[in-house]
């Protein structure tokens, strides 16, 4: 089935420009500054694991891999649909099995040659090498693209084995410009799969060129060599890496060779600083430009006149929840679960706790996704239902042997003492804090081994619905769907919502899966966290979206924004 | 008697003092074999015993089953316990240190290297300090017991003593680099976070050591003060020698025995305080990186920082041993 991308693709292509033309506008304004102070200096935390994106799962990896190569797609700004990056358009077969992309002509790598697609097949088998072990194959990849589900069985000792399972996925080049999927199953999202910051093309020659030659398929060390010095990094993403001072900063500049028009920002700085107050004061004292504020210093942001000002509250794609455990007594009961989640004042517990970064939600899908929808009032508080459904149950004596189980940290030991306190206000019912060691909580949930823990939860990988609902399929028990209900009727909607191409019906699946989540209290669904970050006022023209990076807003599109003349 | 047990050419060179001390630092060296064994051993044990594995994510979805059994067998973690701790032990022999979980494709010991520098300079500057302010100040007090100078100074050296060094940093970033900011509109103030030879030392080096000088300084104002009631010191006045002479020549010269001693454990100090005064100052140092490594479990590099503090410490404290002859003729080598 064709989906008529092409048209919209071209749309998007000339709005690019337009939006480019408006940054690039700026260098006629007296207000910009000089090009040697376009250089946007930010906290990304710590420093990424990787360079190698292939190999990155965290934020703060994410964070610069995206400067550093582009995907086949984006997110739009608003999150209702991918756009083209890597790919100008794609064709989806009438079986929709076979996903053919089309591949942006022109493009370049950073130092000059072209990508080509066949860059692109070698990139995702460098993803896909089982002996690499990269954390987001399972489940976009191997789960999704044909003769890849046998991932983890592949005697990762033999580069035989290894060989004959890369050769056999359905990943294949026809010609220099086209990138052809195949697919194991109807997958509707696999759009969204393609937009993912691992999913990029990579190059053979430098990677085995810092290798010291070819070398074998079962060679993590020497298949990694490439990553770790910014000469053999080599994206087409629309900056480069031209330092990595190790724990520190990572500096980036302009590729030379990007497709797109030149951006304005002429170097980004993303440091390392992990102590949320070291940051804070480094942001005040003029040396950094950006920075998310820590927790113990909003009411600080809040109440100064200056800093209040320079504040943004962005909100997040992402859900916090409390997980039961669905197999204990007497969780195992809906009433008891529902009563526990009714009895939550969410909104005090997102001004007092969260000193109003965030946004009281009783239901599954986030604000500014498809699927949003507060209809469903089922777990919203009323202490007063939630005692009735309690006292109906008769089981609020064995309630209040349960525990919560708490990471010990400051953040989670406050928030968990205040659910502890709405639970024993609104319900009558005494739930202890069990609180352990974060590594061992880890542990613990992963073996299903607790009562009741929280919170957690989910920050979209990309803002389809498929990256939510698949967490609680009871193929996944155990991975982040600690309480492990199993229920064969959410699972078939969430496999057909899958497959669904057609817009309507997909929605309608979800919808009727989220139901059953909300209204089986699956988990206790709390709130929708905002991000509080600082940003200096000479720092203009950034595109925020909810697919930004949490500490890093516009970070999507650096394209857009510039520096203006300061002091 | 041990003479007699060591051929004649080496019992030669024990009959004079350098030939003794050779073969004192020798002996030393070769100690540091069975204590670095015993240091991996119980590191690498208390590591295994930690709960976690270094593939758990902090939040959000952990890796699948499939993926941890690949990442195990990557890194050998498949194996037995002792047989891991045995290859490790061989890899080492050969100064090895493997490689590290958390930067891939990353060695343990290139991100040492690469971490040293910044750890060593401000471990460095901070031992400078340390001595001249600390013996300095302690003398001082003594020279001037029971006086003014003598109350604030130990006044000091108390309320230093009982700070924590994340409190004093983190009281030291308020008021030099935030408040200074603001006070003088940008124009004085020390930068809060980094590493430059330059003003960005200035914060985590006086962190670092002002707990070091207020104990040198009160240990250096006792011995001191016994000292100054001798009765060497008591002739020496007696003889008319000037202040000067007497302080350094005949008082210093002794209190000092005792301070030397403690040089070694205030480097263990210094190593030990790296670890917060770099997570404070965001310096990319081995004390960071030892902290980072603990929290993402990266077997691999705990061990090799360990190694490292402990060859470090153990230096330290033989390089202490060996100036001590030279400072107290009383000290026998066995």
């Amino acid at each position: 089935m064709h989906l008529g991308f092409r048209f919209r693709a071209i749309a998007l292509a000339t709005a690019g420009v337009f939006l480019a033309a408006c940054g690039g506008g700026g260098t006629t304004s007296a207000n910009l500054a000089s090009a040697d102070k376009q250089i946007l200096r930010a906290n990304n935390g710590t420093e990424p694991n990787s360079f190698d994106p292939t190999q990155q799962t965290y934020t703060y990896e994410r964070a610069v891999g995206i400067q550093t190569y582009d995907s086949l797609f984006r997110a739009k700004a608003d999150s209702s649909d991918v756009e083209p990056l890597g790919a100008t358009s794609y064709d989806v077969s009438s079986d929709g099995l076979t996903y053919t992309f089309h591949l942006r002509q022109g493009v370049k790598w950073s130092d000059g040659k072209a990508v080509t697609a066949s860059d692109w097949v070698y990139g995702w088998k460098h993803f896909l090498n089982p002996a690499l072990a990269a954390g987001y194959v399972d489940p976009f990849f191997d789960g999704t693209i044909k003769g890849a589900s046998g991932y983890g069985n592949v005697d990762v000792s033999s580069a035989s084995a290894i060989d004959a399972y890369l050769n056999g996925l359905g990943l294949s080049a026809p010609d220099d410009k086209t990138f052809v999927v195949q697919l194991d199953h109807p997958a509707a999202y696999f759009k969204w799969v393609a937009t993912l910051w691992m999913a990029v093309p990579l190059r053979k020659d430098i990677i085995e060129q810092a290798a010291g030659g070819a070398f074998a398929s079962t060679d993590a060390t020497k298949a990694e060599a490439w990553a770790n010095n910014a000469a053999t990094i080599i994206g087409q993403g629309p900056y480069k890496i031209s330092e990595i001072a190790s724990k520190d900063h990572v500096t980036l500049v302009p590729n030379p060779n990007y497709w797109a028009a030149k951006p304005t920002l002429q170097t980004i700085t993303y440091y390392e600083i992990s102590d949320g107050n070291t940051a804070f004061s480094q942001y005040q004292t003029g040396a950094l430009d950006i920075i998310g504020v820590p927790l113990a210093d909003v009411t600080v942001v809040r109440g100064d006149p200056k800093l209040s000002k320079e504040a943004k509250l962005i909100p997040t794609l992402s859900q916090y929840w409390i997980s039961f455990n669905t197999t204990k007594a007497p969780l195992t009961d809906k009433n008891v679960r529902m009563a526990l989640s009714k009895s939550i004042d969410r909104d005090k517990l997102v001004n007092d706790i969260e000193h109003g970064n965030g946004k009281s939600l009783a239901t599954f899908i986030p604000k500014g996704m498809n699927g949003y929808d507060t209809s469903d009032n089922a777990q919203s508080f009323d202490p007063a239902a939630a005692k009735k459904l309690l006292a109906d149950s008769g089981k609020a004596a064995d309630l209040g042997k349960m525990k919560l189980l708490t990471r010990n940290s400051t953040a989670s030991k406050t928030l968990n003492q205040f659910l502890s306190d709405q639970w024993s206000t609104n319900l009558g019912v005494t739930i202890q804090l069990d609180v352990i060691d974060s590594k061992t909580v880890t542990r613990d949930i992963r073996k299903g081994q607790f009562d009741i823990y929280g919170l957690d939860g989910w920050i979209s990988d990309y803002p389809d619905q498929q990256d939510w609902f698949d967490i609680f399929v009871t193929g996944s028990c155990h991975n982040l769907n600690w309480g492990c209900l199993s229920n064969p009727a959410y699972d078939d909607l969430v496999t057909k919502g899958d497959a669904e191409s057609d817009k309507t019906k997909r929605a309608q699946d979800y919808a009727q899966a989220g139901k059953m989540l909300v209204d089986n209290a699956v988990v206790a669904f709390m709130y929708q966290p905002y991000e509080y970050d600082l940003v200096k006022p000479y720092v203009q023209g950034l595109t925020v979206t909810t697919t930004d990076d949490q500490n890093l807003p516009g970070d999507g599109r650096y394209n857009t924004a510039y520096i203006t003349q300061h002091t | 008697m041990r003479g007699a047990l060591l051929p004649p050419q080496l019992t030669a060179i024990t009959s004079t003092r350098a030939g003794s001390l050779t073969i004192f630092i020798v002996r030393r060296i070769l100690w540091m074999v069975p204590i670095l064994f015993f240091v991996i051993l119980i590191t690498f044990t208390l590591m295994h015993l930690a709960p976690g594995s270094p593939w758990d994510k902090a939040g959000g979805r952990q890796l699948s089953d499939t993926v941890v059994n690949n990442l195990n067998i990557r890194y050998g973690l498949n194996k037995p316990v002792p047989q891991q701790f045995l290859l490790y032990i061989s890899s080492v022999v050969h100064f090895d240190f493997g490689l590290s979980y958390q930067y891939q494709g990353k060695t343990v010991s290139g991100l040492l290297l690469e971490s040293w520098p910044y750890t060593a300079t401000i471990g460095v500057l901070a031992f400078l300090l340390i001595i001249p302010v600390g013996v300095g100040l302690g003398v001082l007090a003594a020279l001037r017991q029971n006086t003014r100078v003598d109350y604030i100074t130990m006044g000091f050296a108390t309320v230093a003593a009982s700070f924590p060094n994340f409190v004093i940093g983190a009281l030291m970033v308020v008021a030099l680099s935030v408040l200074a900011y603001k006070a003088t509109g940008g124009n004085f103030f020390l930068p809060a976070a980094g590493f430059g030879v330059d003003d960005h030392l200035i914060m985590p080096v006086v962190t670092l050591a002002l707990l070091p000088i207020a104990y040198t300084a009160r240990l250096t104002r006792a011995s001191t003060l016994e000292t100054i009631r001798q009765d060497f010191v008591r002739t020496a006045w007696a003889k008319g020698l000037p202040e000067r002479l007497v302080v350094i020549r005949h008082i210093l010269k002794n209190s000092l025995i005792p301070v030397v001693t403690t040089l070694g454990p205030t480097f263990a100090f210094l190593v030990t305080g790296s670890v917060i005064v770099e997570t404070v100052f965001s310096i990319p140092g081995i004390g960071r990186a030892f902290v980072v490594a603990i929290e993402s479990r990266d077997y691999p590099m705990i061990l090799g920082t360990t190694v490292l503090f402990s060859l470090v410490i153990a230096v330290a404290n033989l390089i202490v041993d060996v100036a001590y002859v030279f400072i107290d003729p009383r000290v026998r080598l066995t």
